[in-house]
């Protein structure tokens, strides 16, 4: 009999857990008829594995202000229901960086950019819009607000809707302060986390002796 | 081929592995993984995580195992790596961690010349080589009567870039052919040797990669290097032989064909119909779902129609083109078995 489960379509997974077990965990994207649902799962049977699901599906739901489905520890939405599967990928891998046990705080929506060497401030304006704003007024800083409200656009599938003043926004029109506040850390510097990614998804790929690197 | 239709479901996955490897009429189109289709998710459901999967038996078959048990392939196959018969010739070897392949560290070849192939006395009784050959038993044993075994064995062009390195490798057969012939002459007892122990461990069929790949080798230098030994192999390893190579290989697919080999496992880098028809009948396709861009990367409604591709073109065992990436999602290598059905069940209507 097959242990496997149907989890939906997998749209991120951490191949080893660093804080249990080196365990892979996976997010799954599952679209039932009660809306769209993200499943946090691992295959694991080690004892404590399922508390380390909980915990990370825990820190998802402080880190992108996500809503864990009652009675489901492992289930989570966006309030809204919103699809936002690229977001809820960087929630997860956020998560995942997490040691169980540690106090998951919600992020600020403000932070100091060394580049610029000033102050960020994301705004949320209401119906799902955020505008990006700098306290320093030199040319650098306003240079960067539009490259960080791009960074943000791509870690969260939100839309660019203006250049200047910068703002993007949310398809489903609602507040995403906890997501927006986790993603500022990484729309900084976007190339490191690409780096990043493409550091993991290269892993594991078996090539033939003559195309290895030696 | 498929002899009658209504027979769908008749067979067993061993039966119609075999028979597919004979060209004979099989009830379905049988879903075969010559190479791994091992992953992290699946290592943790059964607890057997590399590196330790590739030198304990008992955690090589049980991971091996779910190909059969969790994905619904028609074989089974053990041998995760290409390594492991190189580390039993000596070579070093990277074993990484638990999401990643184990490599042979090429860098630090272990031989120069041809006087310095020996094949050592404990070649088959190795850590590495040994694991193989429990777990082929342990497997025989659980599943033979229902499943098809598959074992590997290194082609001596694949443990010439092992042993003296990919770059020396490859100017010693520009620069002294004769030398090189002498060479893989010699490495080729490691392959026979270890491809009999299989046989006779319970294998039902042999991989035997060889790397004479698309983009560093012609398919004259097949020619000239690998089809007698091929042959040799056929001659001298009694079951059936599924050479694997990637990369685009469509100019040596004739010579290939000429070897006698069962089948031909190939890289998504050859279209189907054309490969299908450069073979001719003489021998099976096995393949050919692409790695990297479909079954790591996209969702299930690509590998289906890959699937349905090459079961258009009448290619006679499905599968990955090669190793899966570990990270392939579960979801995506199941849809293989169930697009094979599907396909099947729709030209039953149809006819």
């Amino acid at each position: 009999m097959s242990l496997t489960v149907d989890l939906g379509r997998r749209i991120e997974l951490v191949s080893m857990d660093p804080h249990f077990n080196d365990i892979s965990i996976g997010l799954y994207r599952q679209n039932l008829d009660a809306g769209l649902e993200l499943v946090v799962h691992t295959y694991s049977q080690r004892k404590g594995a399922r508390e380390r699901i909980a915990f990370i599906a825990g820190a998802m739901a402080i880190l992108g202000g996500m809503k864990q489905l009652p009675g489901d520890y492992e289930r989570l939405r966006f309030f809204s229901g919103a699809d936002l599967p690229i977001a809820a990928r960087r929630v997860f891998l956020e998560a995942c960086k997490c040691p169980s046990g540690t106090e998951v705080k919600g992020r600020p929506l403000n932070i100091f950019d060394k580049k610029s060497q000033s102050q960020v401030d994301v705004r949320s304006l209401g119906n799902g819009v955020y505008q990006v704003t700098m306290e320093a007024k030199t040319d650098q800083a306003v240079k960067r607000a539009p490259a960080i409200a791009a960074g943000l656009v791509k870690l969260s599938g939100a839309k660019l809707l203006d250049a200047l003043p910068p703002q993007l926004g949310f398809p489903d029109g609602q507040s995403k302060d906890a997501l927006v506040g986790l993603l500022l850390v990484r729309a900084l510097n976007v190339r490191a986390v690409l780096r990043e990614e493409e550091a993991t998804t290269s892993r594991g790929v078996l090539s033939a002796p003559s195309a290895q690197k030696e | 081929m498929i002899a009658n239709s209504q027979l769908v479901g008749s067979m067993n996955g061993r039966e119609r592995v075999l028979a597919a490897l004979r060209r004979e009429p099989v009830d379905r189109t049988p879903v075969c993984n010559p190479t791994s289709v091992a992953t992290v998710e699946l290592m943790d459901l059964v607890d057997a995580p590399f590196p330790e999967a590739n030198q304990k038996p008992e955690l090589m078959a049980r991971l091996a195992a779910t190909s059969y048990t969790e994905l619904g392939f028609d074989s089974i196959m053990p041998i995760f790596t290409i390594i492991q018969d190189s580390s039993a010739l000596g070579c070093k070897i990277q074993w990484e961690q638990k999401d990643n392949w184990p490599t042979v560290k090429m860098r630090e070849p272990i031989w120069e010349t041809p006087d310095d192939i020996k094949i050592p006395s404990d070649f088959l009784t190795h850590r590495d080589t040994r694991c193989v050959l429990e777990a082929i038993k342990i497997l025989k044993k659980e599943y033979g009567e229902e499943v098809a075994i598959i074992g590997k064995t290194m082609g001596p062009w694949s443990l010439g870039y092992h042993c003296f390195g990919v770059e020396p490798f490859l100017l010693m057969s520009l620069d002294d052919p004769g030398k090189t012939k002498l060479c893989l002459d010699r490495m080729k007892e490691a392959t026979i040797q270890f491809g009999i122990a299989q046989v006779e461990a319970g294998a039902d069929a042999i991989t035997l990669p060889d790397h004479a790949t698309g983009d560093l080798v012609s398919g004259e230098y097949y020619k000239r290097y690998l089809r007698e030994l091929h042959i040799e192999f056929v001659e001298q390893i009694r079951i059936p032989i599924i050479l694997h190579i990637c990369g685009k290989t469509v100019d040596r697919m004739e010579y290939i064909a000429q070897t006698g080999m069962a089948a031909f496992h190939y890289d998504s880098k050859n279209e189907p119909s054309e490969s299908v028809a450069i073979v001719k009948n003489r021998m099976s396709l096995v393949g050919n779902v692409n790695n990297p861009q479909t079954l790591f990367s996209k969702g299930p409604e690509t590998v289906r129609k890959e699937v349905e591709k090459n079961l258009e073109a009448g290619v006679q065992l499905i599968g990955p083109e090669c190793a899966i990436p570990l990270q392939t999602a579960i979801e995506n290598l199941k849809e293989i078995p169930l697009a094979v059905t599907d396909w099947h069940r729709e030209h039953t209507r149809k006819n």
